[in-house]
């Protein structure tokens, strides 16, 4: 769709729209002059105002936080770049990185390869699987906090636990303490988190997979081509674009994870599972050292950034 | 005519004059008026009572209007949620405290009003004595009037339960230790519960150190005047790890994941003992619907024949006043309520005890009346953990955590070097 995008909005037989070497220009690129476009900028404006007031000056004063030791209630003394300094020689802080590079990686490897087969298997049967993709899509609508509460409950420590007792079934008298095990902690988290997220990357792999035409799969099974080969050279390849949305959106949303871990852990046991999203919350709302917090906070933000620029880079090379 | 008249007014005038120079500030206080905000952060039971309270109130003062607002929580501690309304402009006549830290800071930040001058013309050296006025005091200023206070060196269980294995309260730490097996015997697994998940392990610590080491060495950790690495410190740490290794507990595991340990102590009857604040006493009665004194009771910590026995922790809360809330006369007025008879008679029927000499001590139920009689006969310190800056509770708390998981010698050694570590940082 989006390599069809170009002729939609610009017409062929306008000659203006075409460079010199009959390549499609789109109007946009004529330049903004708001003598030409005053509707344009009087629509555009509000956005620009929201935008400034939401996400621009919340960043520009968070940054600038950050050059300050803020203590509580008293009041803000300078410390430059002391703030960073302080935290990459904070070993709680390095931990954290680590934690949050394991809790990301895993909760999108997890989900979105989960999603991905999911989708692989929903698609030789579309409308059959329709109840049960929706329902894997509600998972991701419910809220973290909700999610959290639900497993807190099903991980509970003792035999009353839902997990422990089902494995007690099996085992009597298991129960083992998931969420209080430093070793088990962090990857509790991690699969509920992947539970939680996988109905994304199942829609959004399933509708790459709709989207190759029907006719390359209907060659490939008159040519004799078995279900697992069409899945494996068309369908996965195919469904490529798909997966990269998937994996850009997880990557994000596991990178500034906090309210599951938030109700299930509090970011025990021993720090088990403080992620940056939550060491950046403690430091600024527990123990309220504002310029400290904003410090991680802006660490977090570069994170995502990076991360996001090449996806960016990628898509905007894609539409054009 | 005129003059009678006039005469008339003069008399009256004067009567009325004399009048008001002979009444108390408190009979002046009538005539307070308008809204009056409190930072207001307990939810719940205790949440209740407060509505309850302030009810009271403004009965007793139709024209004031009370509004609560309840800060943003934060696992526990709620100053993060307290801090972040100061700072975001938030005004408030009363502030709900129970931190001494936290008291200092405000100080700090010039949020509080001095109440030397209320407590003097309010009369309330008849009602608090110089102890209470001392504990909400800083540098000789005095910031707090302390409403409630909890024995937190209380071992609370279930009657039924120790009736069952045949065991009376301990006295002796040697009588604690010894009834872990007949508690499991009679089908307990793990005869205490200790919730890790957030702060209350270190419960056992602040008493243990307080019963080893005594208060004034409890009161010079909290100033870090002695290091954590002190062996009396050490001391105290070891004598709970006697008590881990005697198999007191579950598993570090289920320690560290339990954030509330009622359930576990009195609905699956898994556990026995548990030291947990005295508000313990009004969720049990309001919220698991137990009787105080039948279906459960306390003990005082046992005695560890150290020459510290005489010793209990103890948490308060108070009220502060703001420099800047709108309604300075009616925040003062509340202030002297809430050492009031009527107050107090609210407070105990939820279960907690007044320090007011006004409060009538028999509206407290049998478990409070325990409380009040171990703290008086008792030296007291403040918990421990809400003596120390933000920064290094945090801290002292997870290194606490890692001590449960493995509580040897060595591991004793390594938490209280990181503790100390940061100590170094924090004041």
């Amino acid at each position: 769709m989006s390599r069809s995008l170009p002729q939609m909005v610009a017409d062929p037989a306008d000659v203006s729209s075409r460079d010199g070497g009959g390549r499609l220009r789109l109007p946009a690129t004529r330049g903004w002059r708001i003598k030409e476009t005053p509707a344009a900028w009087l629509l555009i404006t509000p956005v620009i105002i929201l935008f400034g007031i939401s996400v621009v000056y919340p960043l520009f004063d968070t940054l600038r936080l950050s050059f300050f030791d803020i203590k509580g209630l008293a009041p803000a003394k300078w410390v430059g770049f002391g703030n960073y300094v302080t935290l990459f020689n904070d070993a709680t802080f390095r931990n954290t990185l680590l934690t949050t590079l394991i809790f990301t990686l895993g909760t999108t490897v997890i989900s979105v390869s989960l999603g991905w087969a999911l989708a692989m298997l929903c698609a030789f049967a579309p409308v059959h699987t329709t109840p049960f993709r929706g329902m894997m899509f509600v998972t991701f609508g419910i809220s973290e906090a909700v999610s959290g509460y639900m497993w807190l409950n099903i991980l509970r420590p003792d035999k009353a636990g839902l997990l422990n007792a089902i494995i007690g079934n099996f085992i009597p008298g298991f129960a083992h303490s998931w969420l209080g095990d430093p070793n088990t902690a962090l990857w509790s988290l991690i699969f509920v988190a992947s539970w939680s997220g996988v109905g994304l990357p199942l829609m959004l792999c399933f509708a790459a997979v709709q989207s190759i035409p029907r006719t390359v799969l209907e060659a490939a099974y008159m040519d004799g081509a078995k279900p697992t080969s069409i899945m494996r050279h068309i369908m996965m390849p195919l469904s490529l674009p798909g997966v990269r949305v998937a994996i850009f959106i997880n990557l994000l949303g596991a990178l500034r994870a906090f309210d599951i871990i938030y109700v299930m852990t509090g970011g025990g046991p021993v720090r088990a599972t403080e992620t940056v999203g939550y060491f950046m919350y403690r430091e600024s709302m527990t123990q309220f050292k504002l310029g400290y917090g904003a410090a991680a906070t802006v660490v977090l933000l570069v994170a995502v950034l990076v991360i996001s620029i090449p996806a960016i880079i990628q898509r905007t090379a894609g539409a054009k | 005519m005129f003059n009678r008249s006039l005469r008339r007014r003069t008399v009256l005038a004067g009567v009325m004059l004399a009048a008001l120079a002979g009444v108390s500030p408190s009979v002046l206080a009538q005539d307070i008026s308008g809204d009056l905000v409190i930072l207001q952060w307990q939810t719940g039971t205790d949440g209740q009572m407060w509505k309850d309270v302030e009810a009271k109130f403004m009965e007793m003062h139709p024209g004031v209007t009370i509004k609560e607002f309840q800060p943003a929580g934060g696992q526990g501690d709620a100053r993060g949620g307290m801090r972040t309304a100061l700072m975001g402009g938030e005004v408030v006549d009363i502030i709900i405290n129970t931190w001494p830290a936290f008291r200092a800071e405000l100080v700090n930040a010039g949020i509080l009003r001095p109440i030397d001058d209320q407590w003097a013309s309010f009369g309330w050296d008849d009602k608090l004595s110089q102890s209470w006025r001392d504990l909400g005091s800083i540098d000789g200023t005095t910031y707090g009037i302390t409403y409630t206070y909890g024995d937190r060196s209380a071992i609370w269980y279930k009657t039924a339960q120790l009736e069952k294995a045949g065991v009376t309260p301990p006295k002796t730490w040697d009588e604690f230790i010894a009834s872990f097996d007949k508690l499991k015997a009679a089908g307990y697994p793990a005869p205490v519960v200790i919730p890790a998940k957030y702060w209350a392990h270190t419960e056992w610590f602040e008493t243990l150190l307080l019963r080893t080491a005594g208060v004034d060495v409890a009161a010079q950790l909290a100033a870090h005047q002695i290091p954590w690495t002190d062996p009396k410190v050490k001391a105290a740490l070891m004598k709970y790890a006697e008590m881990l290794q005697a198999g007191c507990c579950a598993p570090a595991a289920t320690m560290l994941a339990i954030e509330e340990p009622y359930p576990t102590l009195y609905t699956a009857e898994e556990s026995n003992y548990m030291l947990f604040g005295m508000w313990t006493n009004a969720a049990l009665k309001n919220d698991l619907k137990l009787e105080e004194g039948v279906d459960y009771s306390i003990f005082q910590f046992p005695a560890l024949g150290m020459g510290f026995d005489d010793t209990s922790s103890v948490d308060t809360k108070e009220l502060n006043v703001t420099t800047n809330g709108a309604n300075p006369a009616a925040a003062d007025a509340f202030l002297d309520y809430i050492v009031s008879p009527e107050a107090s008679a609210i407070m105990a029927g939820y279960g907690y005890a007044s320090p007011s000499s006004a409060a009538d001590g028999s509206l407290l139920g049998p478990v409070q009346q325990i409380a009040t009689g171990a703290v008086s006969s008792s030296k007291v310190q403040f918990v421990l953990g809400d003596l120390l800056p933000g920064d290094l509770v945090d801290e002292y708390r997870v290194q606490l955590q890692k001590f449960l998981q493995n509580p040897t010698e060595a591991t004793v050694d390594e938490v209280l070097a990181a503790i100390e570590a940061k100590a170094a940082t924090a004041y």
